[in-house]
């Protein structure tokens, strides 16, 4: 018996030898499948996955309506901007208490839709309501309730830069200074997005062929920057001269400059100007003095381009690319034009608004967003959106030395007017653009408020200032008044 | 005021169903893996039984979701005739073979049931195909342990098994019969049916290596089996079959490393990939390889070449990640948006329908079966079959990484199937010859145990009888070590 088990004893041995190399090869795949299993989780839980969810090329999405109630959208305060309605017989409209007010921030959901109802349009048709609600909807054969759009719009400033607009045609942009965070977008014309079907059928009608009121003028509309240009010029000639403060320059009204006649607004000789006085006044003889004698034509160009001229925003809707024409090897006569912001160069508010941005920031310019958090159905937060930086550009010595220059535009300057005496700081810019030969002219103010600790930037643009005479400095003033509860009249 | 909006009693049996399923398959997967840790034959027996109650209530859940989604009474048919095959398989299996190993018939029933539900979904068409061929296919493999008890010297033949190997592979280069298919020459066309030589030959080049490496004693003959071996993959290689030559690849080198027990030989393998892979890359960049370099950059990033490359992986993870955890329902995704949802990337369409937790499920079941097999090796003491079954298990467990790796975009996704799930004859017909020739070897060891225990009994039986003193307790016995252990422990209490 003992000879029979020790034979087999050596038997189980020997083969327990054999088998390491099996054990080991069977435990590299359990790791390996413990990898494959692991990262399929991880797959599903990352963030990137709503990501691959949310691609336009993913045709699944067409069939979510079936299982889930488009979510709200609702103001920074939790005020209801868009939400669906559900009537007897189970049929969903969307529904837009604000009517026109926002009508191209949030936009609508038809043909194609627009705004935050397109950018967000994934998000709002996920539900993530807890997973017994889920199981409890899916089993009760319910629609599960889409999550909830929490954006950073005000609905006090947005109607403050409606009511201050008026009919004018126009737009006006206001962000959170530091964060990049969109507190009102509103263009005019505007449209009702409740009644989006007949809107649409006009546009496209022939006698509507012409009519601009889907475009969002913030984001879409290209104007000439006018004299809110001249803060880049002034940015530049600080970059390369850092004794800027002894500059002098005396204005007689008109010049010219590279053979082209340079007038000042109503011929008004400013007289002795330094560079404060020159941003404060607006004077254009002095800029054009800047840009053909004093600074590098290619260095401008550069700095603009470093200001997204001619580049892509930090924007995820739709816009229009800004553009700068003039480069070093461009035609001497353009240069006068160019550098107190007439010729080719074209701005959307938007863009104007996120340079002052930047300006306010320290020279880091934040990416503007719309949306600060998703929540679920029922109020839980599922996201939270930290604002994101661009990146840096502008040297931060070049915005400390420009801030009491546009601060000085405000106390002493062409937006005293309206700004003036406010219980709260301004510094900023006024324009004026022709944007035809015969005068008339568009009605730029970008600043922002607070300059010590800078609270909101905002960028208004109102079209055809020679006519109805509402100019970009009082439409700022009443948004500023909006924001700081400054409602005295 | 909460919104409601109710749609019909159809989605109300779909979605209870679809949970349902997701249950029975939590319970399933466990039970794969209670059935090693199971204290006694018996409790193994009744998770084995409880194991098949499973599988009959998500087959029956997942046709419930398709009658309702698809609305075609020939559901209930396809139904009928898929249980009836699928219990005749595990009863027949049982009533043939006492000493078979149960884990295995009920994992390949269940697999077999879960590729036709999912191909029933996708196209009808196929899967009636599927399951006529899969059918023969059983009824074919189930003699298969049968005749390998028959023929016991299969382990001289190794030469025979070299050529026949390379000579059904090169079969695909045949004028008239052979056929091109993704940029792969690896089909033969018999008229009446279509086969991938390669999953048969598989199959032969692993008995090759088993056979030859049994009698291996020197250098020289270690050389001339790795040339022969090389032979089978650059046939491969030549026809562009790159998942085929990763598989021949791997299992070669961890043959040899069983049959060597030296660590050298799987070092020895990945150097020389790495190596092949570089001076390959180098070489044949724009001809032979392009193949490669197109899925290497879809797996890297598939979204930069949505439209193109990546098309097929992108299509695959907006599948898996619309789907969620839980699944659209059976019938209620778009699964036939996935190119090649039916077989390479079968793994996508599961998730999506059925869910997430679903694939995890599966793949945890089909690690289990391979854990199953590699204990099999374990215990069989005949090195040829010991390799054999070993080389299986490696062949089988890397067809379903690279499989369901690829469709996740774990790895880059190398065209190989899904065993016994994906569409397509030769794979489901070879996968089946693998679990037969492994139940063999159950069966083998099953014996060997036994014999043991018998001649272990005779032994002590004439020793008492003869008036001897022994000391029965403290050996350590080959098998069912755990069955004896606990008695053992039952008696010292």
């Amino acid at each position: 018996m003992k000879a029979f088990l020790e034979k087999e004893r050596e038997r189980v041995k020997k083969n327990q030898i054999k088998n390491k190399p099996l054990v080991f090869m069977t435990y590299m795949f359990v790791l390996i499948f413990i990898g494959m299993f692991s990262y399929l989780i991880y797959f599903m839980v990352k963030d990137d996955t709503e990501q691959v969810v949310a691609n336009t090329s993913n045709k699944r999405q067409d069939s979510f309506d079936e299982y889930v109630i488009r979510g709200d959208i609702v103001a920074s305060d939790g005020t209801v901007l868009a939400t669906t309605n559900i009537d007897e017989d189970g049929k969903e409209t969307r529904y837009y208490p604000y009517g026109s007010l926002f009508a191209h921030s949030v936009g609508y959901d038809r043909y194609g839709s627009s705004g935050i109802e397109l950018s967000e349009g994934f998000n709002l048709m996920r539900s993530h309501v807890n997973i017994v609600d889920k199981v409890g909807h899916d089993i009760g054969s319910e629609k599960n309730p889409g999550d909830t759009i929490v954006t950073s719009l005000d609905v006090n400033l947005q109607q403050a830069a409606a009511d201050a607009l008026g009919d004018a045609q126009g737009a006006v942009v206001a962000l959170e200074a530091s964060t990049g965070r969109i507190l009102a977008m509103y263009s005019n014309p505007t449209f009702d997005p409740n009644d989006i079907d007949n809107v649409w059928a006009d546009v496209h009608s022939e006698a509507g062929s012409s009519s601009t009121v889907l475009l969002n003028r913030t984001t879409q509309g290209l104007y000439a920057p006018g004299s809110t240009f001249k803060v880049i010029t002034l940015m530049e000639y600080i970059k390369e001269h850092p004794d800027y403060e002894n500059y002098y320059h005396v204005c007689y009204g008109s010049d010219i400059f590279n053979s082209v006649s340079i007038r000042c607004s109503n011929s008004a000789a400013h007289g002795e100007l330094d560079l404060a006085g020159t941003l404060a006044h607006s004077c254009n003889t002095s800029v054009a003095n800047i840009g053909c004698n004093e600074i590098n034509i290619g260095e401008l160009n550069k700095f603009a381009e470093q200001l997204l001229y001619n580049g892509e925003l930090p924007y995820d809707g739709e816009y229009s690319r800004s553009q700068f024409k003039l480069t070093a090897d461009s035609n001497y006569s353009e240069i006068p034009q160019t550098v107190i912001g007439q010729g080719d160069t074209l701005i959307t508010p938007l863009h104007n608004a996120l340079i002052m941005q930047a300006i306010a920031n320290g020279g880091v310019m934040m990416k503007p967003s719309f949306v600060d958090a998703i929540e679920n159905a029922d109020g839980v937060q599922m996201t939270r959106y930290k604002s994101k930086s661009y990146g840096s550009v502008i040297d931060p010595e070049i915005t400390q030395d420009i801030i009491p220059m546009l601060q000085q535009v405000v106390t002493d300057g062409t937006a005293t007017q309206y700004l003036g005496g406010k219980p709260y700081t301004v510094a900023g810019k006024t324009g004026t653009a022709e944007y035809d030969n015969s005068g008339n002219c568009n009605s730029w103010f970008v600043g922002f408020s607070n300059v010590e600790n800078p609270d909101i930037v905002i960028s208004v643009v109102v079209e055809d200032y020679t006519t109805n005479q509402t100019s970009g400095t009082y439409v700022a003033s009443k948004v500023f008044d909006a924001y700081y509860g400054n409602v005295t009249e | 005021m909460r919104k409601v909006y109710k749609y019909g009693m159809a989605n109300l049996i779909c979605n209870i169903s679809k949970y349902l399923v997701l249950v029975f398959m939590a319970l399933y997967t466990i039970k794969c893996y209670t059935y090693f840790t199971a204290k006694d034959r018996e409790k193994r027996n009744n998770n084995l039984n409880k194991q098949i109650f499973y599988i009959f209530m998500i087959h029956f859940l997942c046709h419930i979701m398709l009658f309702v989604n698809m609305k075609d009474t020939r559901v209930v048919v396809y139904y009928l005739v898929e249980i009836l095959i699928a219990i005749l398989y595990i009863v027949l299996f049982r009533v043939f073979y006492k000493n078979s190993s149960k884990l295995m018939t009920n994992n390949v029933a269940f697999l077999m049931l879960i590729g036709y539900t999912v191909l029933l979904r996708l196209s009808p068409k196929l899967a009636v195909r599927q399951f006529i061929l899969a059918s023969i296919g059983l009824a074919v493999t189930i003699f298969i342990p049968f005749i390998l008890g028959k023929f016991r010297n299969l382990k001289n033949h190794y030469i025979l098994f070299g050529i026949l190997g390379i000579f059904l592979l090169l079969s695909v280069f045949l004028p008239v019969i052979g056929k091109e298919v993704n940029g792969s020459r690896n089909w033969i066309n018999l008229g009446f049916i279509s086969l991938q030589p390669m999953e048969f030959v598989k199959i032969i080049f692993i008995f090759f290596v088993a056979s030859s490496l049994v009698k291996l004693s020197t250098l020289k003959e270690l050389v001339i089996n790795a040339a022969i071996s090389a032979a089978f993959m650059l046939v491969l290689v030549i026809e562009k079959d790159f998942g085929a030559v990763m598989l021949f690849y791997v299992v070669y080198f961890s043959m040899v490393y069983l049959a060597t027990s030296r660590p050298i030989f799987p070092i020895l393998g990945i150097v020389l990939l790495v190596a092949a892979c570089a001076l390959g890359y180098m070489l044949f960049k724009d001809t032979l390889f392009s193949h490669i370099v197109v899925r290497v950059h879809a797996w890297q990033d598939p979204f930069a070449y949505q439209q193109t490359e990546g098309y097929q992986v992108c299509e695959s993870l907006f599948a898996i990640g619309t789907g969620g955890f839980a699944g659209t329902g059976l019938g209620k995704g778009m699964p036939y948006l996935i190119p090649v949802a039916e077989s390479d990337f079968i793994f996508s369409a599961i998730c999506e329908e059925l869910g997430v937790i679903f694939g995890l499920a599966l793949i945890l079941i089909y690690l289990s079966s391979f854990i199953a097999m590699q204990n099999i090796a374990m215990k069989c003491k005949q090195p040829f079959y010991k390799y054999v079954t070993f080389g299986i298990a490696i062949c089988y467990i890397l067809q379903v990484f690279l499989n369901i790796g690829g469709a996740i975009k774990f790895i880059p996704s190398t065209g190989v199937t899904l065993p016994l799930i994906s569409y397509g004859m030769s794979s489901v017909f070879s996968t089946l010859i693998c679990f037969a020739i492994v139940q063999y070897v159950y069966i083998l060891v099953s014996k060997e145990a036994d014999d043991f225990e018998k001649e272990r009994e005779r032994i002590a039986y004439r020793e008492v009888s003869g008036g001897g003193n022994s000391n029965v307790s403290g050996n350590e016995g080959i098998s069912r070590e755990r069955t004896r252990k606990s008695k053992e422990k039952s008696n010292k209490k």
